[in-house]
């Protein structure tokens, strides 16, 4: 049941981001030139949705939350990384396995790149983690925690304002 | 390999894809956990080299601790799996499959080789994943489901995510006249 409710979870997570053009290259390339901003609203708009359904959810007692540990040095050259290896192949780990669908075998070569990275991280971990990982440690910090309040006091501000903001910035939409 | 797009248009608009990918994530998060996709590429690494060369996965706890029993029938790998399978069959309705190589915008900068292209998008792939594993989390589990929970080392990730890619971007495409890059015509 559970790998049932997983795969058309999956499946219409794919299916969204393969009709919504975040599996295009030459989509993703050129949000990050702000050349289109189809992908940024589209991120914005999923994020600010999700932020209040989330925390509602939360306020319910309803979501099983997971909150990624913070260290600071480690998350920073992780970013870094990621974005380099984001605007050489124009896909995410996720957008790759759609595109790679769609049949693109640049996206291919994305995927098994990604496979040989992903086992490289797990062989090199136990250097990195005590070197690097261990660099201005927090463990699972949240902007609400901080301030010792429920999470939808934030959410509904915050996630109303990326909204607002996916709806107010120009699509400036390159379809090539 | 530059040929003329005859895709058809692009069929959801981006308020109806944020929307959906927003509620996505609430029924995952209500169901199972929130939305996540690059810790799955470790598991079928992990599940993949226990089968094939069980020797060396005893070198890595990260890769017994992340592949939890050696299996991939978990809903984790099954969202994952299902991401692929929603992609082909949305591309396949709406006439969007695509076998090009090199996409146009890249033959327009880097010209039209495809060994380049795949080279660069396989080490592109090789970053992503590693940035991912070491961050903790991808497009998915850092940006969309860890800024809508709130989590600081999402938002921390996510701006220097950005940050490293739009300058990369411009540094790749902004300099037409590199002489150790490739022109517009293709030469290299």
């Amino acid at each position: 049941m559970k790998l049932l409710l997983g795969l058309i979870l999956g499946g219409a997570f794919g299916a969204a981001l393969q009709m919504s053009g975040a599996s295009s290259y030459t989509k993703m390339t050129n949000a990050l030139r702000l050349r289109d901003f189809t992908i940024i609203k589209l991120i914005l708009m999923a994020i600010g949705v999700g932020m209040i359904g989330v925390n509602l959810l939360d306020a319910l007692g309803l979501a099983n939350i997971r909150i990624k540990d913070l260290y600071v040095l480690g998350i920073l050259g992780a970013g870094l990384i990621f974005g380099v290896g984001l605007a050489v192949s124009g896909y995410c780990p996720g957008t790759a396995l759609a595109a790679a669908a769609e049949g693109k075998p640049d996206a291919w070569a994305t995927v098994l790149g990604g496979l040989l990275g992903a086992a490289v991280f797990a062989f090199l971990f136990p250097e990195l983690e005590e070197h690097l990982l261990s660099i201005g440690s927090y463990g699972k910090v949240t902007l609400h925690g901080e301030l010792g309040i429920a999470g939808l006091w934030l959410a509904v501000p915050l996630g109303g304002l990326l909204i607002w903001l996916a709806f107010r910035l120009p699509l400036k939409e390159v379809d090539r | 390999m530059a040929r003329a797009r005859t895709l058809g248009p692009i069929p959801l608009s981006w308020w109806g894809g944020g929307l959906a990918i927003g509620l996505i994530l609430i029924i995952a998060t209500a169901l199972a956990e929130p939305i996540g996709v690059s810790t799955q590429y470790v598991v079928l690494d992990g599940v993949l080299l226990h089968a094939l060369a069980p020797a060396t996965v005893a070198q890595s706890p990260y890769l017994e601790k992340t592949a939890k029993g050696w299996t991939l029938e978990t809903y984790e790998f099954f969202f994952v799996l299902g991401i692929p399978l929603g992609a082909f069959l949305a591309a396949l309705a709406t006439r969007r499959l695509s076998t090009r190589v090199v996409p146009a915008e890249w033959a327009g900068r880097f010209g039209p080789s495809p060994a380049k292209r795949l080279a660069w998008s396989f080490a592109g792939g090789f970053l992503l994943l590693f940035g991912a594993r070491f961050g903790g989390g991808c497009t998915s589990g850092h940006m969309i489901s860890g800024i809508s929970q709130l989590a600081v080392s999402s938002m921390l990730f996510t701006a220097a995510l950005f940050a490293a890619a739009m300058l990369t971007v411009r540094y790749l495409y902004s300099h037409p006249n590199r002489p150790n890059l490739p022109n517009r015509e293709g030469r290299a």
